[in-house]
């Protein structure tokens, strides 16, 4: 039954529980049936004792004392119209035949013995005039004209007698049978549908543990003992999972330290020297290495860790915040960088740290490519999205989806990107169930639009309240 | 001017010692929370430059050990660590700035002046950008050396501008320090004072300049040309 392998286990159960019936049904309707023809044949050897006993007692003591056989008049009808079904002859002790149903009979029987205490039991092949086959038996009978000898016999193809019982039993009994299989078939399965519920109940919890729910484990209790082992193995294995989580976590941290801190002696031994143009390239060098040093860690940490989007976050206050840690940047690259509709408070439910990293990632990428003189405008609507345009060159329609992509950059591009910064604004903005694309910027250039869930509850009743804590 | 550093990478130290030393400091270094901790106990120094990942502990549980001892020396932390947790526990501990790994050493040096310029710091009253210079006691704004004598508003802006340069000032801070709660406050007060500030600072030939960053506030910073 491999091919059952991959479909449900109620229909796999199913399946095996209907071959099961009507294998068992089979066997027993052929027992029945085998049961019916026993039961035929004794009952057909009991009816050929009865004839014999009726024909001795109709052979009786003639005038001469001799034995006399004569049919009544209603027997001689049934024997006459019968003549080729049954045949008879009756024999006295000496082995004298008083009378037979034909001369074939009579032939046949007189060079056999008489009967003895025991009935004896016959087949006569291919027999007389229609040469058919006989079941018959030769018994003694003690009658009124004393001890005789009859031998009776049936022909075999005629046995309508079990006939009529079979078909009697098939109309009768036999039809039930499939409804009966259908009945109990139907009962079976919903017995294992309800006997699957506690399996179909845990694969629900078990589908909504992620990363960010490692701490969930499956219910124990009430389960049937088949499966109890295997939750409790599972829940073992979420176990070692939280733990490979956390050493994962762990790994992380240590590993920007591990990296963070040769370069960081890089970069001061650079400071150190005093030098030429080729100094400058190293440093931009280092400052390229020590960039995507900080995603590699950032795409890690998001691989990693999923993000925790529980905390009520102010849009507009991370926004103010990232435009004020960027604007120096900008102000070195001789461009401008400008907040719009941060002074009212938009919240919704995040993460700080991933929003301010997604919006940061994308006001680099603004003042990487907006024209020298130009200004990057980050904006936050109340409908919380946050949008971030420059003045550069814009994407390219055919682009605009591979640009999230890991390690995508566009042709020509030259410069510090790696090509993960918007790859890592896409993985925050999938934790927070939000979106983000690329559209063109009204007046050239792009703009890129961070949409996020709204949180109704929290708008207006704490607006405008905000108390910004800048240091 | 004598700074403290805690950090155990030796070649760290050794470069970040010649760069500080170059910019006028004397560095006494050391590389355990231990000995750290017995240098502060000891030495009345100017600032200290602490990095987190220590090998004998914390660098976190030193600086709150620090400040609960009453020590109130300006403490900037070095990390590698740029979670928002970090971040926000340092400055939590007591910590008067931090700088993420790699950073540029001028980066550190003026994080390092900026803190010794803070109130009660070691470097004086005089605070510099470019030729633009501030003698937060006399209040006396020099461009070049020669004097220029803007109205009291624009002076008290230019203090935090000067205080805090290379980095934005928000625009809510400035309204919330010049402006007391009974005063009336147009909606482009600051914005006309920057105006009139700015084209001093460029009529006296200052080489330094105030950016507007639009709707978060300003930066001064110098001219890189």
């Amino acid at each position: 039954m491999r091919w059952l392998a991959g479909l449900s286990l109620e229909f796999q159960l199913a399946v095996r529980l209907a071959a099961l019936y009507v294998v068992a049904t089979l066997i027993g309707v052929a027992a029945l049936v085998y049961q019916a023809y026993q039961t035929a044949d004794s009952l057909g050897d009991l009816d050929l004792r009865r004839r014999a006993v009726d024909l001795a007692a109709l052979v009786t003591l003639g005038d001469d004392a001799k034995p006399q056989f004569s049919l009544s008049s209603k027997l001689a009808g049934v024997y006459e119209s019968s003549a080729d079904i049954f045949l008879f002859a009756i024999r006295d002790p000496n082995g004298q035949l008083i009378a037979a149903s034909n001369s074939d009979v009579r032939n046949l029987v007189s060079s056999w013995p008489v009967a003895s205490d025991e009935p004896n039991y016959f087949r006569l092949e291919e027999f007389g005039r229609t040469e058919q086959n006989y079941h018959g038996l030769t018994m003694r009978v003690d009658s009124g004209a004393g001890t005789l000898s009859i031998t009776i016999a049936r022909a075999a193809n005629v046995s309508e007698f079990v006939h009529t019982i079979l078909r009697e039993f098939v109309f009768d009994v036999a039809w039930t049978i499939p409804l009966i299989v259908f009945a109990t078939l139907a009962i079976g399965i919903l017995a294992i549908r309800r006997g699957l519920q506690p399996l179909r109940e845990i694969s629900a919890q078990a589908a909504a543990i992620n990363p960010a729910s490692l701490t969930v484990r499956l219910r124990q209790e009430n389960l049937p003992a088949e499966i109890g082992p295997l939750v409790e193995a599972m829940n073992h294995a979420l176990d070692r999972l939280e733990k490979g989580f956390s050493v994962q976590r762990q790994f992380t941290a240590n590993a920007a330290h591990e990296l963070r801190t040769p370069l960081a002696v890089v970069s001061a031994g650079l400071d150190q020297l005093q030098g030429n143009g080729e100094l400058a390239k190293l440093k931009l060098d280092v400052a390229r290495m020590s960039r995507l040093v900080e995603q590699l860690l950032r795409v890690a940490r998001l691989d990693a860790i999923a993000l925790d989007v529980s905390a009520t976050v102010d849009l507009a206050a991370v926004a103010a915040e990232v435009v004020e840690y960027m604007a120096p940047l900008a102000v070195a690259r001789g461009v401008s960088l400008a907040a719009q509709g941060v002074d009212h408070a938009v919240f919704i439910k995040g993460s700080r740290y991933g929003i301010e990293d997604a919006i940061r990632n994308l006001v680099e990428n603004g003042l990487s490519h907006t024209r020298a003189g130009t200004e990057v405008v980050v904006a936050v609507d109340e409908e919380a999205f946050v949008s971030v345009a420059d003045r550069g060159g814009g994407v390219r329609v055919e682009d605009r989806d591979r640009i999230f992509e890991r390690f995508w950059r566009a042709r020509g591009a030259g410069g510090g990107g790696a090509g993960l910064g918007l790859a890592i604004v896409k993985e925050i903005m999938k934790a927070h169930h939000g979106s983000v694309c690329v559209e063109d910027n009204l007046g050239g250039g792009a703009v890129f639009i961070l949409q996020f869930p709204k949180a109704d509850a929290f708008q207006g009743s704490v607006a405008d309240d905000r108390v910004k804590l800048k240091r | 001017m004598r700074l403290l550093l805690i950090e155990d990478e030796p070649r760290l130290v050794e470069l970040l010692a010649a760069a500080l030393g170059r910019a006028g400091f004397v560095i006494d270094s050391v590389g355990t929370c231990a000995d750290g901790r017995e240098a502060l106990s000891l030495m009345p120094y100017d600032a200290a430059i602490l990095d987190l990942g220590l090998p004998d502990g914390d660098g976190l549980a030193l600086l709150a050990e620090t400040r609960s001892s009453g020590n109130c020396v300006p403490i900037l932390i070095l990390t590698a660590r740029d979670g928002v947790e970090d971040r926000v526990g340092g400055l939590d501990s007591g910590a008067d700035d931090y700088l993420v790994k790699p950073f540029a050493t001028e980066e550190l040096i003026a994080r390092v002046k900026a803190l010794l310029r803070r109130p009660g710091g070691a470097l004086g009253t005089v605070l510099q950008a470019g030729n633009v210079t501030f003698d937060t006691v006399g209040r006396d704004v020099k461009v070049d050396r020669k004097s220029i004598t803007p109205p009291r508003r624009e002076i008290a802006i230019l203090e935090h501008l000067m205080r805090r340069v290379g980095r934005v000032v928000p625009k809510a801070l400035l309204e919330e320090k010049l402006y007391g709660m009974g005063d009336e406050l147009e909606s482009n007060a600051i914005p006309v004072h920057i105006h009139h500030l700015r084209r001093k600072l460029l009529e006296a030939g200052a080489s330094a300049e105030i950016h507007t960053v639009r709707g978060v506030g300003y930066l001064l910073c110098e001219n890189k040309s």
